[in-house]
């Protein structure tokens, strides 16, 4: 419960002080204002007062109602899964579709469960494979390929 | 809109129009059978790969993969007591007991027969309500359309699940996110903290499908792994003779009605519709004491009920540019990204296509009853498919998708970070359908707010001197205060 409590807290604690930031980011700046409906910012600054507002009632809501957050089964698991994809999301252009999603599943199968070597191997190729087969040289719609050869 | 039957007709007899179709159907009705992708997340993940074909045939694969999915869902109900979308949890009540008791066949049939009313019903619907509902809409100004998208706004209050003030703060994120970038009146950059990338804003597709597909693979990844269901014994889909029929078309009748009349008020879903006829079909149903003990009635109440309301959600979405769910969000982006503006000119403007989209919709509905016979065989062996090669599919076909929609490296990145940030909001309760309505409506909000602003002269209390406005928002204000009202009185109640 406690842990469920510091988290859901510290989260509400980084949107309300995300929202801060952004109407703060707002005040040194100037624009060709000709009228407050006219200014960009006129807008903005309604939705971040708002949004600063609600941070505020949710903030009071989660120190004064802790809610019981579930612990994530394997924070390794997920840590690792988490990182894969975001690591995976970054490199597609550079290493290429095939590459990246090879690697991609040869780590998310075993953090879900699959321990069969081959298996995990086995998908690792095919699946991507088959997707680069079908978009790069069936369909002409060419996902990002390796620096290593045209081909995937 | 008759005169342009014929070219309609054509639009969807084409190898294209065809292909999709189908296509859709069958793809809608196998990921809608698979527990916890829904029909969000199906429509999230097929949406990138309608960018390179035409308006007509992207719309209706969509509304096929929609159709089909909410379908699906109760495949996976019936056979394995686990609703594939959550419209269909309240099939598993009376459809896995019959299942249970070596009627799984008949289960589906019934739910298969009730499916295909309830969405050819809603078909009907979409047709006569949509350009009606969208002539009365062609009156609107900045102003009334301003108080339309309040109205639309508040359906953030109905689909925050959990917590309304979570629900709203979501809502306006969405709304946030939606700001940055290019000022929609003078031109000028918002937000952009100098990354070039920002000056087009962020993708909303990107958003959408981090917060719904790549965040759900983390919330599985995050619990702990489920072993892979049984099936029942299951040799196809038995029809219900006639007779069987007999005493229950009454109980069609009403949960085809619900659904509809639910489909089309914003923000209430089919999850809702499937459990508020399930409750009136208990109620009043000749066979009530059966209800949860495998009674037809109640598989017929929420399947008729749940596919009622995809042709009523539509019917705001098309008619005033107002979704009234996730779903219909993700529809009206799409709609959006192929140059087509919905709202109330939508019909005059796109007449072939609206007619298209119509008439694919009942078509839509009635390839449900083939495909679904043929499918269920197909798709009760994927149910035992482990977690670990779905999941890992849908990342690789999120980049996929993500990669076509403009190429951009950037995206993907957006992409990854929604996931996270939609996992982390979504594990304390922050609902992720109002920020991607905020999303879609936030930039008509902010235009019609500033253009009415302008024309009144900076005031904002003008803006009631119209009678359509004033209604508007008062409904607006009903709208958004009675949930918050009703939670109030129940927290005095219990304290």
């Amino acid at each position: 419960m406690a842990g469920g409590l510091r988290e859901s807290v510290l989260v509400q604690l980084t949107l309300l002080a995300v929202a801060c930031a952004l109407y703060w980011s707002t005040l040194g700046q100037t624009f060709s204002d000709v009228g407050s409906a006219h200014s960009p910012m006129f807008f903005p600054r309604i939705i971040l007062v708002l949004w600063i507002g609600l941070s505020c009632i949710a903030l009071v809501n989660a120190l004064r109602e802790p809610t019981d957050t579930e612990r994530p089964h394997s924070l390794i698991r997920l840590g690792v899964l988490v990182g894969a994809v975001v690591v995976y999301s970054n490199v597609i252009t550079t290493y290429g579709f095939f590459l990246s999603s090879a690697v991609l599943a040869a780590v998310a199968l075993p953090l879900f469960g699959i321990r069969q070597p081959l298996v995990v191997l086995a998908y690792a190729v095919i699946v991507p494979g088959s997707l680069v087969g079908l978009f790069n040289h069936m369909l002409g719609m060419p996902l990002p390929t390796s620096p290593f050869t045209y081909l995937f | 809109m008759l005169s342009h039957l014929p070219d309609a007709v054509g639009l969807l007899i084409s190898l294209e129009g065809t292909l999709v179709l189908v296509l859709g159907t069958v793809l809608g009705i196998i990921l809608g059978a698979m527990p916890g992708i829904g029909s969000t997340v199906a429509v999230a993940i097929v949406l990138p790969f309608t960018l390179t074909m035409g308006q007509s045939a992207a719309i209706l694969l969509l509304l096929a993969v929609y159709a089909g999915s909410v379908y699906g869902g109760s495949i996976s109900a019936i056979l394995i007591n686990t609703p594939g979308t959550p419209q269909s949890a309240a099939t598993c009540l009376d459809g896995y007991p019959m299942a249970k008791r070596g009627e799984a066949g008949l289960a589906l049939g019934w739910a298969t027969v009730a499916s295909v009313i309830g969405g050819l019903v809603s078909a009907v619907v979409l047709v006569f309500a949509a350009p009606q509902l969208a002539a009365f809409a062609l009156n609107f100004g900045p102003i009334e359309t301003f108080a339309l998208i309040l109205l639309g706004l508040t359906c953030i209050v109905s689909v925050s699940t959990g917590s309304v003030v979570n629900g709203l703060l979501a809502g306006m994120i969405g709304i946030f996110l939606s700001t940055v970038g290019g000022d929609p009146i003078i031109g000028e950059f918002r937000f952009t903290f100098e990354t070039w990338q920002l000056y087009s804003g962020f993708n909303l597709l990107a958003v959408v499908i981090g917060v719904f597909a790549l965040s759900e693979v983390f919330m599985r990844a995050s619990a702990k792994p489920s072993p892979v269901s049984e099936l029942v014994d299951f040799r196809g889909v038995v029809l219900p003779k006639w007779e069987a029929w007999k005493g229950r078309l009454r109980n069609l009748t009403k949960s085809v009605l619900i659904g509809n009349v639910i489909g089309v008020l914003p923000g209430t879903g089919a999850a809702t519709a499937a459990f508020i006829s399930y409750a009136e079909g208990k109620r009043s149903s000749p066979n009530k004491d059966n209800f949860g003990k495998g009674e037809p009635d109640g598989i017929v109440s929420s399947e008729a009920a749940n596919n009622a309301v995809t042709g009523g959600a539509l019917v705001p979405t098309m008619a005033l540019g107002i979704p009234g769910d996730a779903i219909t969000a993700v529809m009206l982006a799409t709609l959006t990204l192929h140059g087509i503006t919905p709202g109330p000119r939508l019909v005059d403007d796109n007449p072939t296509l609206i007619a298209a989209i119509f008439l694919g919709f009942f078509v839509i509905n009635l390839l449900l009853l083939p495909l679904g016979l043929l499918l269920s065989r197909v798709a009760a062996p994927i149910l035992r498919m482990r977690e670990a090669y779905m999941m890992t599919a849908i990342v690789l076909l999120c980049a996929v998708g993500i990669y076509f929609v403009r190429g951009n490296p950037f995206d993907l990145l957006v992409m990854g970070a929604a996931g996270v940030v939609g996992f982390v909001l979504r594990r304390h309760g922050v609902p992720m359908a109002p920020l991607v309505i905020g999303m879609v409506l936030g930039p008509t909000l902010e235009i019609t707010l500033r253009q009415g602003l302008i024309l009144k002269d900076g005031n904002f209390f003008a803006f009631f001197e119209s009678p359509i406005a004033l209604g508007l928002t008062l409904v607006a204000l009903v709208a958004l205060l009675l949930p918050l009202i009703r939670a109030g009185l129940a927290t005095r109640r219990v304290a």
